[in-house]
């Protein structure tokens, strides 16, 4: 029985320890994340202090991730409505940009991949995007060719929004950010 | 004490008259209390040993990965100066980098601390150029980017922790030091140089801005 017991205590510990483990940094933690209206950023991950979590994310796979002097990476995987990115619909991406050198917006899935779409544009940076004469920012982002600047979607399934800022002075003050600094995500329809 | 002694005292034992009807009954529920406390030591024991597990696992996984960026671009560098990783020059059979932005070009340069330091001199464009040093098993150690160039220059020198107490020690006194010298926790790393191709026609600007980062032995 005694030896029963120990296998019980044993079997539990590892198989509950090392699959907590292993769903904990299968992807991006929720530990040391920072969510500003539609997007997810990871302000310390890019820096000497980044938590064991995001650490051991890191060291699973081929990252090289901005570092926190470099840049912010923002992910939105979620409209401003709080509803999951879905490739279906149609989206407006609009408002204004922090401080930058540069930045760029790209479609990925969620693995942060691009995807292979028959036209060749994954993403838009300061230089390519048209701008309305007050400066505030418009994108389209949808499956169907749409006037100003479309940005293709595929054209079915869950997608990621993420912009990435180079260069920034807000990156050391990332969790301190209000949403109306950054471009919101608006649902047009489906 | 004989076998006969046993037999009486056996049945002169005094049996109480509830203990001898409630016995059997009574067995079963004390089991099954028995064997719930068990149960209840052995869950409590396994929850802490997952706790134990849990935070040993998630802590040795930087330690002991070798899918991590730095053990994929090892080979890079060697030839004096940063090499491309970008999702386009796939045909090098080396591993595309997850979660890179398309529209940035990244130029990798491996270091080896073992036979000293590194310096890295970077020579700045027009294009936004950041580097970046990343040690092995996940972390950016140092970012730094072109603007903190001087007269078009970013140069640093990455060493250990005794490399740069040697370096001290070597110093002129009372003299100021001309050099940024950055600590790596680790032997092994990566510089990571990451140039921002503003329009589709930059990316030639942009690739040789990045493979333009030099990197070897300081000495």
């Amino acid at each position: 029985m005694r030896a029963l017991d120990l296998a019980y205590v044993i079997a539990l510990g590892a198989g509950l320890g090392l699959g907590t483990a292993h769903f904990a940094v299968a992807g991006r933690p929720l530990i040391g994340m920072v969510r500003i209206g539609p997007w997810d950023a990871w302000p310390r991950g890019g820096g000497r202090d980044v938590d064991p979590y995001m650490r051991a994310y890191l060291a699973r796979g081929v990252h090289v991730p901005l570092g926190a002097g470099e840049g912010l990476e923002l992910i939105a995987s979620r409209d401003d409505g709080g509803q999951a990115l879905d490739g279906r619909c149609r989206y407006l991406v609009s408002g204004v940009t922090p401080t930058t050198r540069g930045w760029s917006l790209s479609v990925s899935d969620m693995d942060g991949r691009p995807f292979r779409l028959p036209l060749d544009r994954n993403g838009f940076t300061d230089a390519e995007v048209v701008r309305e004469e007050s400066g505030i920012l418009h994108i389209t982002a949808a499956a169907e060719p749409q006037t100003g600047n479309w940005l293709p979607l595929p054209g079915s399934g869950r997608f990621q929004l993420r912009l990435r800022l180079y260069d920034t002075p807000i990156s050391s003050q990332a969790s301190e950010l209000r949403p109306d600094v950054l471009p919101g995500i608006a649902r047009l329809g489906c | 004490m004989t076998t006969l002694d046993q037999a009486t005292e056996r049945e002169t034992a005094p049996v109480l008259p509830s203990q001898a009807g409630t016995t059997p009954r009574r067995r079963w529920p004390m089991r099954i209390i028995g064997a719930a406390r068990r149960l209840a030591y052995g869950t409590i024991a396994g929850l802490v040993l997952a706790g134990i597990v849990h935070i040993v696992t998630v802590l040795l996984i930087p330690l002991l990965s070798n899918s991590d960026a730095t053990s994929a671009y090892l080979s890079l560098g060697t030839s004096g100066h940063a090499e491309l990783v970008s999702p386009r020059s796939t045909e090098s059979g080396l591993p595309v980098p997850r979660e890179a932005d398309p529209a940035a070009v990244t130029a990798i340069c491996s270091y080896d601390l073992s036979a000293g330091p590194m310096r890295v001199v970077a020579r700045i464009g027009t294009l936004p150029l950041g580097l970046t040093l990343h040690r092995r098993g996940g972390g950016v150690l140092y970012a730094i980017t072109d603007r903190a160039a001087i007269r078009g220059v970013v140069e640093f020198l990455v060493m250990t922790e005794e490399q740069r107490d040697e370096r001290a020690a070597r110093d002129e006194e009372g003299e100021a030091v001309r050099e940024l010298r950055i600590v790596s926790d680790t032997m092994q790393g990566l510089i990571v140089a990451r140039v921002l191709a503003k329009q589709p026609s930059d990316r030639e600007d942009a690739e040789a801005l990045a493979t333009g980062v030099a990197c070897g032995l300081a000495e």
